[in-house]
């Protein structure tokens, strides 16, 4: 029988406050999926101002602050801004950083209602991608940073796995999430220094030891080892292709958790003196999704004459889909931490009240309808490429012109882009584009 | 029937204090290092507690052994004329990769013998340009009609060299149970670029690393020589 005393309905009313509020909370939200469709569809279709003030006005939302001006940061890019999307990674970065050590207030609110309601701390591989376009960024201007990325990278990446290993079992490959183009890149400006050969093939075999029989690599550690960077009169042009739509992150449901939960809340109303709202809402968690290439590689023209093709340096879906698969056990034990602190909640409010039938059946509704409030955490950054090919091409000193093609098994399949680079001696310039379907987006841009 | 009446505050409490363990943001702080504070020992590489020392030592020594001009050798404004160093780099043939220690030692290295007084060392950057004249590798410049361009182009900038200096930094690993000992050599080798005659000089550091706070103990105190 309910007795109405003083201490149930504060209890009860405590609990309609915290039901109230994480329903309020989660009112009118839509995936960040949902959220990012319209800036991804104007970068997408080349409109890249309606894609920055879409994006701008998503970044003044807290919770999607970082991963939005991630994003701007290619459309900064590519609208041919290298030193605005630099400084947008490096807040980023920074933020990340702080956001390293977890927030009691967000933590709790987490699991309260879902993990959107935490600030955005960045996957591995978007971290391990900060450091990639902070290169590619610095590179597009002055380069003095450039190096100093690739290193910081290098050793975040060392940092992260050395963590990850702490709770795991088997412990991560000594190579696990690292983009390939980090080392590469590194090696890259190391051989450029014409007397550091020797840390350029340390980089080349990096980078090898994730590529094994890439014809290109092979050809650079001969060169680091025996050889020069290039020939007297000479430069070296680096063509970087950012190829295909890159991974995203969607909904999806865990039906084996959800049934192992539903049994698990059978024997504890068996059990107890109450029974526990039931596991009806599906567990969602984020999985990670990434559509497939429009073509394979960017063929390159010098001057009118067919010259080379680039190639695959770094696969942005394998690295986001390993590196999301061993973050997977935290996602799902705090998806079933918040579960059973729901269910725990609502248990302790039917003791409290000495809940009869009707009123124990009225909780579990609203134990289940806060379950179904829940979301999957989709946020991601949203305009990255599915490859990052590089193409190199030692070329005289003085102006070139360079046709850029999409090209599917072996043929042209896509328009080409032209541009004018000035190679100079000695030195590597830095030509970059995007070409997520057969058309490139923005500009092609060149380093400086 | 078992009576778990607190099972929902157990639930309840348990996930509250999981939460708690995590504990509040955090924040970085930095802080000045006072010239006689010892250097901070790494713990998985070597770092500045290794290298300082290492150049300090085998910079002193290979100057030491290298006879600088007599007295006489007056330049014509009656300055004493110094010996004109060529410093090629530094290559890492270690098993650490030295990241941003490698201008750094080279730096050092570099300033350690333009302080010595009598010699002095060319300017990085007039190395760097005449390397990128003449496509020379580094390690190629000991071949004598590479060396003679070398330094015939060195020379046309007015710079002409006494000496070509390379640093190698070597290691040496041995492993033992759950802890290793890596020996760090750096090495000097100095070549004159008129007789070709070289001298060489050497530092070394060995560094213990241990899985265990015991291992420094158990490695080198109590069973220094037991190998299992």
């Amino acid at each position: 029988m309910f007795r109405y005393t003083t201490a149930n309905k504060v209890a009860a009313i405590s609990l309609i406050a915290v039901l109230a509020i994480a329903l309020v909370a989660q009112t009118g939200c839509s995936t960040h999926t949902k959220r990012l469709q319209a800036p991804r569809h104007d970068f997408f279709s080349n409109d890249l101002p309606a894609a920055h003030i879409s994006l701008a006005k998503l970044s003044k939302k807290r919770q999607d602050h970082s991963v939005a001006e991630l994003d701007l940061a290619i459309v900064d890019l590519f609208r041919g801004d290298p030193i605005t999307a630099e400084r947008r990674l490096r807040e980023v970065r920074a933020e990340w950083e702080e956001l390293e050590q977890k927030s009691l207030v967000e933590q709790t609110s987490s699991y309260l209602t879902d993990d959107s309601a935490r600030k955005y701390s960045g996957e591995v591989y978007e971290k391990m991608l900060i450091g990639v376009f902070l290169t590619l960024s610095s590179l597009m201007n002055d380069g003095v940073d450039a190096e100093s990325y690739t290193l910081q990278t290098l050793n975040e990446q060392q940092e992260i796995v050395a963590k990850i290993n702490e709770k795991r079992e088997e412990p991560l490959s000594d190579l696990f999430g690292i983009p390939p183009v980090v080392p590469y890149m590194r090696g890259v400006m190391r051989e450029a220094t014409f007397h550091d050969n020797d840390d350029a093939l340390r980089m080349y075999q990096l980078t090898s030891a994730m590529l094994p029989e890439h014809p290109q690599l092979l050809t650079d550690m001969q060169r680091a080892q025996s050889g020069n960077h290039s020939r007297p009169g000479n430069g070296v042009v680096y063509v970087i292709a950012l190829v295909g739509r890159g991974p995203y992150k969607i909904e999806t449901t865990a039906p084996v958790t959800q049934a192992v939960l539903l049994q698990a809340d059978q024997i504890v109303s068996m059990l107890g003196d109450y029974s526990v709202p039931p596991t009806l809402a599906p567990i969602k968690i984020p999985a990670m999704s990434c559509p497939p290439k429009q073509f394979d590689l960017i063929g390159l023209e010098v001057n009118g004459q067919p010259a080379t093709t680039t190639l695959p340096m770094t696969d942005l879906e394998r690295i986001a889909a390993e590196t999301h698969e061993a973050q997977l056990p935290s996602i799902m034990a705090r998806t079933v931490a918040r579960r059973v602190i729901k269910k725990g909640t609502i248990y302790a409010a039917k003791s409290q009240m000495n809940a009869g039938n009707l009123s124990s059946i009225a909780l579990d509704v609203a134990g289940v309808a806060w379950e179904a409030t829940e979301s999957a955490d989709t946020r991601c950054w949203g305009l990255l490429p599915r490859e990052i090919q590089i193409a190199r091409l030692e070329l005289p000193t003085g102006q070139h012109r360079i046709a850029l093609e999409p090209i599917t098994s072996g043929r042209p399949s896509g328009p080409k882009t032209f541009c004018t680079v000035d190679v100079q001696n000695a030195r590597n310039t830095f030509v970059m584009g995007f070409w997520p379907d057969k058309q490139p987006v923005g500009q092609i841009v060149i380093s400086k | 029937m078992i009576r778990v009446r607190q099972l929902g505050y157990v639930l309840a409490t348990s996930g509250i204090l999981l939460i708690g363990q995590l504990g509040c943001r955090g924040y970085q702080y930095g802080h000045l290092i006072k010239n006689d504070q010892a250097d901070m020992v790494g713990s998985h590489t070597a770092g500045s507690e290794v290298y300082n020392p290492l150049v300090e030592e085998a910079v002193t020594r290979l100057l030491g052994s290298c006879d600088p001009l007599p007295v006489s050798a007056l330049e014509p404004n009656g300055m004493e004329q110094t010996r004109k160093i060529c410093f090629v780099g530094v290559e890492n043939k270690s098993a650490e990769e030295l990241s941003d220690f490698k201008d750094q030692i080279y730096q050092m290295i570099d300033a350690q013998i333009n302080r010595s007084g009598h010699f002095e060392a060319v300017s990085r950057r007039m190395v760097d340009a005449a390397l990128i004249e003449t496509r020379l590798r580094p390690d190629s410049l000991l071949v004598p009609s590479n060396m003679q361009l070398f330094t015939s182009v060195l020379q046309r900038q007015g710079q002409p060299i006494d000496y070509l200096l390379y640093a190698t930094l070597t290691s040496g690993t041995t492993e033992r149970n759950s802890s290793s000992q890596r020996n760090y050599m750096l090495t000097l080798e100095i070549v004159d670029t008129r007789s070709g005659s070289y001298k060489k000089e050497q530092a070394e550091i060995r560094k213990g690393y241990h899985k265990s706070p015991l291992g420094k103990l158990a490695n080198y105190s109590l069973w220094p020589k037991a190998g299992r």
